[in-house]
């Protein structure tokens, strides 16, 4: 079938198609109509996202290995059993070194068993083979510039402005790219949701004035929580940054994590 | 007694030394799903770079396969979000990456990059060289496959000398539009592995680079494989003037692609970072076979010396012979490029991001991260391919002007 | 005046682009969550989603309603940083509803810190347990001031 398309013809369909898709009231009314199916509506709340900032920091000198931490984020985010972790803790044990080698320091034995949640058994070496010992708590480094909040393909994991990095369990497609991109191994896919999954900083309890579930349960503060907008008196977080100098991990990726270490080694990583 | 020692630790076996607690898990997050996705698109990329060699480049000698090889992204490209759907934990909200896609991520590219270089790449540049064929063949063709021709000319029915001469034109437009976008269609998914500064086997900056020559590599390699199994299949005899050309720029791509990935490995050598230590490691207890026997020799090496020595001795290598080490070094190197992703994929994910542990991984036969799965996600395309060539080149393929010194049927 | 002619393959590409096109940004209008973008690239209402989950540590300052005077105590001693779920357990059933009765301390719950351990700090008051004693440790320990003997 052979057609002439005269410029008329041709703005008149043009014009058809235009006020099709402008069709407004009908386009909203199926808006809503579609996104009853694709999105749910959440629960207000009287918290403030802007006027927080929350920050851990820790402390590895005080830190005793007890793993009630990990134990206790287990529990109050119901993450499932096996190698998934929010937050775990690691045993450094530094042997001396062999004698005549020149060395400063023998090759390190890192362990983490079951990420420390109940407690560690006796070291690999004996105690008198040890120059140094000791552990390091791990969570989620809250960095600056958070590698995985970049590449998430569809903004399911982001920066809150309160200084959380939060997952969307509802919006994110378990493409498992941020469990990648993260440096730290903080993130893990959840075989359950099968979506990504991390530490939140307990956003469920800090936005209620309580502390993160392994803040409120560790026996010597070796992990020390604040809001660095609303410093409480004698705030421990304050006291934590004045007292200490302080490392971070990774720190030549240019993450620039927020949680800042006291007591680390140059073992650590 | 002590309730801490009478507790059972849950010994991870799976790593040797130490690895964060999250990547202790039975199996790398990215399998083979994985392995296969930079593979099919960059089968998709190479052959259609292959492809324009004829249109933009104006090489005559690689006619016959043109539409072939047009034919062959198409399929491939077809199949290749499949893997990537059949990875995801929520593949029913694989819409957000389209609706809501996050400019920061590479990752949120796919979406439109391969909605572009499916519709406006792909479909359109062999819309406008099929044009007046399927013009005819709706004419001329009864039934279902009749009304399939007359669907693709999308009405338009004009084949009139200046329609036929703005059909070769955009169809030229298009190919030259299609050369970076074929680039962009690889390049991006290098770009994802060479993003990650968090993995140090991946990121790095040769990454989308070396991703791109090997897929070039690749394409031509499957351009070789399907073009002698077709003529193969239809008792013609091969074209050795197209044939030989195909090697020739198949050499020198394996060239400059093994050029640049001797490079990366070089520089690792020599610069010996960080993470050195635990990739050598890892390589050496890990990825032997695949990466010293698949990648290296039977995809690099062997195919050099063959293919290069095709190049030297030229016309005095008798056609049969001449045909097979051809065919083989195709072979070898589609093995040895499935290799590669594998090597990069999969290696990635073999030692731990504390930099102080490494894990091996066998991978298992049923399941979605299968082979199984993977070998019918690798069939699939070749099913529709036969399909799509059934419709589209039933006719027989065009010379490049060759005359053939002996008429014989062709012998793989 | 000759009309313009559009040459036909370009025109039906146009119309199919526009459609193609068009219903890409009718769906994005429609799928997209409405809270998106309300604070930044993800739904804003998973800020409240997030916050909506349930504690399910009490917290020490729940115990402070009712124990008061355990608390003063504690607060005197060595034990002061602790928070009384980290031996109790998980509480907040009973912070609810004070028939349902928190955990109750074994013995060996103490070792789970003061068991030695060559890794745990210096200044960490540790025993060797066959060294110390093999008994109960509230036999010579109060808990909740452990400076002081029962």
């Amino acid at each position: 079938m052979k057609q002439q398309f005269s410029r008329r013809s041709v703005l008149a369909r043009i014009g058809a198609a235009m006020a099709g898709l402008l069709a407004a009231p009908a386009a909203r009314a199926a808006k809503t109509a579609v996104q009853k199916v694709f999105v749910s509506s959440g629960a207000a709340k009287g918290y403030d996202v802007m006027k927080h900032k929350w920050l851990m920091c820790v402390d590895a000198n005080k830190c005793i290995g007890c793993g009630l931490c990990a134990e206790a984020c287990k529990k109050e985010n119901n993450v499932p059993e096996g190698p998934y972790f929010r937050t775990w803790i690691e045993r450094y044990v530094i042997p001396k070194p062999k004698p005549g080698s020149g060395e400063t320091r023998g090759e390190p034995i890192v362990d983490s068993p079951n990420g420390g949640m109940h407690g560690f058994p006796p070291a690999a070496i004996p105690p008198s083979e040890i120059e140094h010992s000791f552990f390091v708590p791990k969570l989620c480094n809250l960095c600056e510039h958070s590698p995985c909040t970049q590449v998430c393909p569809v903004g399911a994991t982001f920066d809150a402005p309160d200084g959380a990095v939060l997952i969307d369990p509802k919006y994110c497609i378990g493409c498992g790219f941020c469990i990648q991109a993260c440096p730290y191994g903080c993130r893990f896919l959840n075989p359950f949701t099968k979506t990504a999954e991390k530490c939140t900083l307990c956003y469920h309890r800090i936005t209620r004035g309580l502390k993160p579930a392994c803040v409120e349960i560790c026996p010597t503060q070796a992990r020390i929580f604040g809001d660095l907008n609303n410093p409480v008196p004698d705030d421990p977080l304050q006291k934590f940054c004045d007292q200490n100098l302080v490392q971070v991990l990774k720190p030549h990726l240019g993450t620039e994590p927020r949680v800042l270490y006291a007591g680390l080694d140059k073992e650590v990583r | 007694m002590n309730e801490v020692t009478n507790l059972v630790f849950e010994v991870l076996p799976k790593f040797e030394g130490y690895a964060y607690p999250n990547e202790a898990g039975p199996h790398p997050l990215w399998g083979f799903l994985i392995v296969l996705y930079p593979y099919i698109t960059g089968l998709v990329a190479g052959a259609f770079i292959m492809a324009s060699l004829v249109r933009v480049f104006n090489v005559k000698a690689l006619e016959p396969t043109y539409r072939l090889a047009m034919l062959t992204a198409l399929s491939f490209l077809v199949c290749a979000p499949l893997p990537l759907l059949f990875h995801l934990g929520h593949p029913e909200r694989c819409y957000e990456i389209m609706m809501t896609p996050h400019f920061t991520s590479p990752m949120a590219m796919f979406g439109f990059v391969y909605a572009w270089y499916l519709m406006a790449v792909l479909l359109l540049e062999l819309w406008f060289d099929y044009r007046q064929d399927l013009v005819e063949w709706s004419h001329t063709t009864p039934g279902f496959k009749g009304i399939i021709y007359r669907l693709f000319t999308l009405g338009v029915t004009d084949e009139s000398a200046e329609a036929l001469k703005l059909d070769m034109k955009l169809g030229w437009i298009i190919s030259i539009i299609g050369i970076p976008s074929a680039f962009l269609l690889h390049g991006y998914v290098g770009f994802i592995f060479g993003s990650v500064k968090a993995n140090p086997w991946w990121g790095n900056v040769l990454m989308p680079i070396i991703f791109i020559l090997s897929a070039v590599v690749s394409g031509i390699a499957l351009c070789v494989f399907n073009y002698m199994v077709l003529t193969w299949i239809r008792r013609h005899t091969v074209d050795m003037r197209c044939l030989d050309t195909m090697a020739m720029f198949l050499f020198y791509a394996l060239v400059v692609d093994a050029a640049v990935e001797g490079l990366d490995w070089i520089h690792r050598v020599y610069a010996a970072e960080e993470g050195f230590s635990v990739l050598r490691t890892m390589i050496r207890e890990k990825l032997f076979y695949t990466l010293n026997l698949g990648q290296a020799t039977v995809g690099t090496l062997v195919p050099l010396l063959l293919l290069g020595s095709l190049q030297l001795l030229r016309r005095r290598v008798p056609e049969l012979v001449r045909r097979r080490m051809i065919f083989s070094c195709g072979v070898m190197i589609l093995l040895g490029v499935l290799a590669m992703r594998w090597n990069v994929v999969i290696g990635g994910q073999l030692f731990s991001k504390s930099l102080r542990g490494v894990m091996g991984y066998k991978i298992q036969f049923a399941g979605v991260e299968g082979w199984l799965m993977g070998l019918v996600l690798l069939v699939l395309p070749f099913i529709i391919l036969s399909v799509l060539v059934k419709l589209f080149l039933s006719e027989r393929l065009p010379s490049s002007g060759h005359t053939p010194q002996d008429a014989v049927a062709a012998d793989v | 005046m000759r009309p313009f002619k559009l040459p036909p393959q370009i025109l039906r590409l146009i119309l199919l682009t526009l459609g193609i096109v068009g219903s890409y940004l009718v769906a994005r209008a429609m799928l997209t969550p409405p809270s998106f973008h309300e604070y930044g690239w993800y739904r804003g209402e998973a800020l409240e989603e997030l916050s909506a989950r349930t504690p399910v540590f009490a917290g020490k300052k729940a115990c402070e309603e009712c124990h008061s005077d355990i608390l003063q105590k504690l607060g005197q001693f060595e034990h002061k940083t602790l928070s009384c779920e980290a031996c109790h357990g998980v509480s907040r059933e009973h912070a609810d509803n004070n028939d349902i009765l928190p955990v109750k301390l074994t013995g060996s719950h103490c070792l789970r810190c003061h068991e030695a351990n060559p890794s745990r700090p210096k200044w960490f008051k540790q025993i060797v347990v066959r060294e110390h004693y093999t008994g109960k440790c509230s036999e010579c320990h109060v808990p909740h001031a452990p400076n002081q003997t029962p």
